[in-house]
């Protein structure tokens, strides 16, 4: 227990020093091994085996598999957030500007924390509002649905008394086949390598 | 000549099997890290299980989920160290008689959900394990709760985890809620930050890193900074030899 407790100290103490990092990315697995994979069988590494379901701003109810085919880009957002949530946003709408060439071929995906706001009414205003194309897909899921993509996806998030939601600004990409390939933290930051992700995984 | 007594018999091979709950009345909870509006939660009143789960409760649960025994879990829902100190998929073990009723731990996140789904129940959030947690202790003498818990966390893991109901019971009934193992909670990834970080100008507002740390409600309460500090080292995969669950009813859905 000691040992343990000594470990908790220093993660407390990386977490207290890390924050000039900002902008940490890894690189997680290989996504080219996707490409190879029979077509039926999803690998056992990808987010698209979990089988909740969530509906779309259109109504439509999904489960993670309809993204399955092309590399999906992925933020956890509430519409009601007026700070973080539009610059995380913005950030995808500049990656997908700067992959114009591969339009269609790209999944933009944005899940919200909000389950009880967010409706598919309220996402598809939002979708609107930011001029959000057909490659964009918004979600609604049930608390327990978002609580599980939230800890695949890393992200920590948590309501506040108010309502409002306080969380970490990460953008993920999976592969074609939804095994999680690259992330990206904090908001505004050089998406240069998020970019070459994608563009390797559509060679 | 061996006299086997039936009594005894018994009371080896006596296996919880249904858990027994109780009703933790509502209460607010105010978290650890201050957050911008600091208006503290409302809980309702919800039933919490007396005791975390077993050894032999989960070996039920994985005996009718076939994809949640050893051997077939997914890799993406629980680490290799996945009921590692279980014989078997199907067999905790005979060397292990005295861990059947202890807690079961080295599991993960995912496969404590799974549990408590199957069993229609819930994972507590952290406001609800908390405040459960704080209830105090009725057969043990403590100055402070707080005390008591950092006098746990001092000690080494018990080479054999004692079984369930070992330790201390509290105002609520509960049993074990410190002193014998750590526990999940359903939103464990927990945002560790302030909501708005404009407000904020001495951290970086492009990300949590760090937000909150020097935003805590009680900067003397190590107890709960320990708990936060693990709970936020975790990944919903981890399976580690001093962390188990117990599951709750919500008397009104979330949902």
């Amino acid at each position: 227990m000691i040992k343990r407790l000594l470990l908790f100290l220093i993660t407390a103490l990386a977490l207290i020093s890390c924050s000039e990092d900002s902008n940490k990315s890894a690189f997680i697995g290989d996504s080219r091994a996707a490409n190879t994979a029979p077509v039926g069988t999803l690998p056992a590494e990808s987010l698209y085996s979990i089988s909740d379901s969530f509906q779309t701003q259109d109504n439509t109810v999904i489960t993670l598999d309809h993204f399955r085919g092309k590399p999906t880009v992925v933020g956890m957002i509430f519409t009601h957030c007026t700070y973080a949530c539009p610059r995380l946003t913005a950030d995808i709408q500049n990656i997908e500007d700067s992959l114009q060439n591969e339009n269609g071929k790209i999944n933009f995906l944005l899940v919200s924390f909000d389950h009880e706001r967010d409706n598919p009414a309220q996402l598809k205003k939002f979708a609107d509002s930011l001029k959000l194309d057909k490659n964009w897909t918004l979600l609604h899921g049930s608390e327990a649905s978002v609580r599980t993509l939230s800890i695949l996806l890393n992200v920590q998030y948590e309501k506040d008394g108010e309502g409002n939601f306080s969380h970490s600004n990460i953008i993920s990409v999976l592969d074609k086949e939804g095994k999680l390939a690259y992330q990206k933290e904090g908001l505004n930051a050089n998406q240069s390598a998020t970019i070459a992700s994608i563009k390797n995984m559509l060679k | 000549m061996i006299i086997i007594l039936p009594w005894a018999v018994e009371a080896q091979g006596k296996l919880v099997t249904s858990q027994k709950s109780v009703i933790i009345p509502a209460g607010s909870y105010t978290p650890f890290f201050i957050t911008k509006s600091d208006k503290p939660l409302k809980i309702a009143s919800f039933k919490m299980d007396e005791t975390a789960v077993t050894n032999v409760e989960f070996l039920e649960f994985v005996k009718a989920n076939a994809q949640w025994r050893k051997s077939k879990i997914n890799r993406l829902f629980a680490d290799s160290n996945y009921l590692k100190n279980w014989e078997g998929d199907l067999d905790i073990g005979a060397a292990n008689k005295n861990i059947y009723n202890s807690p079961v731990v080295y599991v993960s996140w995912f496969a404590a959900k799974a549990y408590s789904e199957w069993k229609n129940k819930q994972l507590p959030t952290v406001a609800q394990w908390e405040l459960a947690a704080n209830g105090r202790p009725k057969n043990i003498k403590y100055k402070t709760l707080t005390d008591y818990i950092l006098g746990w966390y001092e000690k080494p893991n018990p080479p054999i985890l004692p079984n369930v109901k070992s330790t201390y019971q509290n105002e609520y009934g509960l049993y074990d809620m410190h002193g014998l193992i750590w526990e999940w909670t359903f939103n464990f990834n927990s945002f560790i930050g302030s909501t708005d970080t404009r407000g904020n100008t001495q951290v970086d507002a492009n990300n949590f890193c760090a937000g909150g740390a020097v935003n805590v409600k009680n900067k003397a309460d190590y107890a709960s900074f320990m708990r936060y500090s693990y709970r936020g080292s975790l990944k919903g995969n981890y399976c580690i030899g001093n962390l188990g669950f117990r599951c709750v009813q919500n008397l009104t859905s979330h949902d």
